[in-house]
């Protein structure tokens, strides 16, 4: 009895996964990675990502050899004439995958702070269709390893205000802020149009994802913390560029 | 009459422009509105510096202690304005230089893309 049961549900379990890897498969995924002067990890990272989709790098006017390394690997390279910022290059990689027939599209950093091997888990919500956006986050049930420590000043001076500043401005319970890891379906994309073009458009997402009554999700995801990344004054940057396009629409 | 050559060589100045103004207007350059603007403010900065006390009654009638104090407060909050616009309007163009960048590089994605019709296994291998 109790055996058929566990055969009955280990059943139901693989035939439920074939069900997903089938869906998975017909599935057109789209890794965007925006490259600014990444020729010392660019090759790398599209490496360690191309299995998971169809990789488009996005070079936003870069004065080094990115795009061409980035070309070598034999992948699609949209290259931005003069510099235009993250938000910019995003909006583009997402435009570009529309117009080529993405059902996933998964937003991936090219300085390789990102796991690819974390994309599958990000993903999975939206297989199952339990989301039409999934958020990376860093602070989601991580385990407090070396790996997985974030710099103290990055952590306390940075992350948690801009956390809790956006909380509180979009009145939303997220357990992280401008993490660049997420993915967004088909539908998701259509109605999310980035108009922020530098490092505030993580803020803007997260607003249109609500104004669109999307669903999201957060997982946990791992960061690798090389160097300093955005620098200490950037958050303020990221306020007032908000602030400006909450005057200045067109 | 202490003004003497300062209020001549602003005359002269304030004729020079509601001059070029005029010529502007008739190269249509500018829209009857734009030009009445420029020439109203022209002809008040003439009407000030000919008639300095005028502005002493209005900076009273505002609460200011002197007419020359309304100036600069005036002038201060003008020129904040105007930076609030550019800025304003240096943040509209920056988006359409984006619109044009994203266009391009879009397009010509596309047209290699077209030139090399070649058939790529999109799906995912997970």
């Amino acid at each position: 009895m109790n055996c058929s049961a566990v055969s009955l549900w280990r059943d139901g379990v693989s035939k439920y996964l074939k069900y997903i890897t089938a869906k998975a498969n017909n599935m057109k995924v789209f890794i965007i990675i925006p490259c600014y002067n990444e020729s010392a990890n660019i090759a790398m990272v599209i490496n360690n990502v191309k299995n998971y989709g169809t990789v488009v790098v996005v070079d936003d006017g870069s004065t080094d050899n990115s795009w061409q390394i980035a070309e070598n690997q034999g992948i699609k390279v949209i290259k931005h004439l003069v510099n235009r910022g993250q938000g910019a290059a995003l909006e583009t990689g997402d435009n570009y995958a529309i117009s080529q027939g993405a059902d996933i599209v998964v937003h991936f950093d090219a300085d390789g702070q990102h796991l690819p091997s974390e994309i599958p888990k990000l993903i999975q919500p939206i297989i199952t269709n339990d989301a039409d956006v999934v958020l990376g986050s860093r602070f989601l049930f991580l385990a407090d390893t070396k790996e997985n420590r974030i710099p103290f000043i990055k952590k306390w001076l940075i992350l948690k205000p801009a956390i809790i500043f956006q909380n509180l401005l979009l009145r939303i319970k997220l357990t992280d802020a401008h993490n660049g890891f997420r993915a967004l379906t088909k539908k998701a994309l259509e109605r999310i149009k980035i108009t922020q073009d530098g490092m505030a458009h993580a803020s803007e997402i997260i607003e249109q994802i609500l104004k669109n009554n999307l669903r999201y999700i957060e997982v946990p995801v791992t960061i690798r913390y090389y160097e300093f990344g955005q620098g200490l004054f950037s958050g303020f940057k990221i306020i007032r560029d908000l602030l400006i396009g909450k005057i200045n629409k067109d | 009459m202490n003004y003497l050559p300062l209020q001549v060589i602003i005359s002269l100045f304030v004729v020079i422009v509601v001059f070029r103004l005029t010529k502007k207007y008739k190269d249509k350059t500018f829209k009857f509105s734009e030009f009445f603007g420029w020439l109203i403010i022209w002809l008040i900065v003439l009407f000030v510096f000919w008639l300095p006390q005028t502005t002493s009654y209005l900076a009273i009638f505002l609460g200011v202690g002197r007419g020359v104090d309304l100036a600069v407060y005036l002038a201060v909050i003008l020129i904040f304005y105007l930076i609030f616009r550019l800025y304003l309007k240096i943040d509209k163009q920056q988006k359409e230089i984006t619109k044009i960048v994203r266009h391009i590089a879009v397009n010509e994605t596309k047209d290699t893309q077209d030139r090399r019709s070649k058939t790529e296994d999109l799906r995912p291998k997970i």
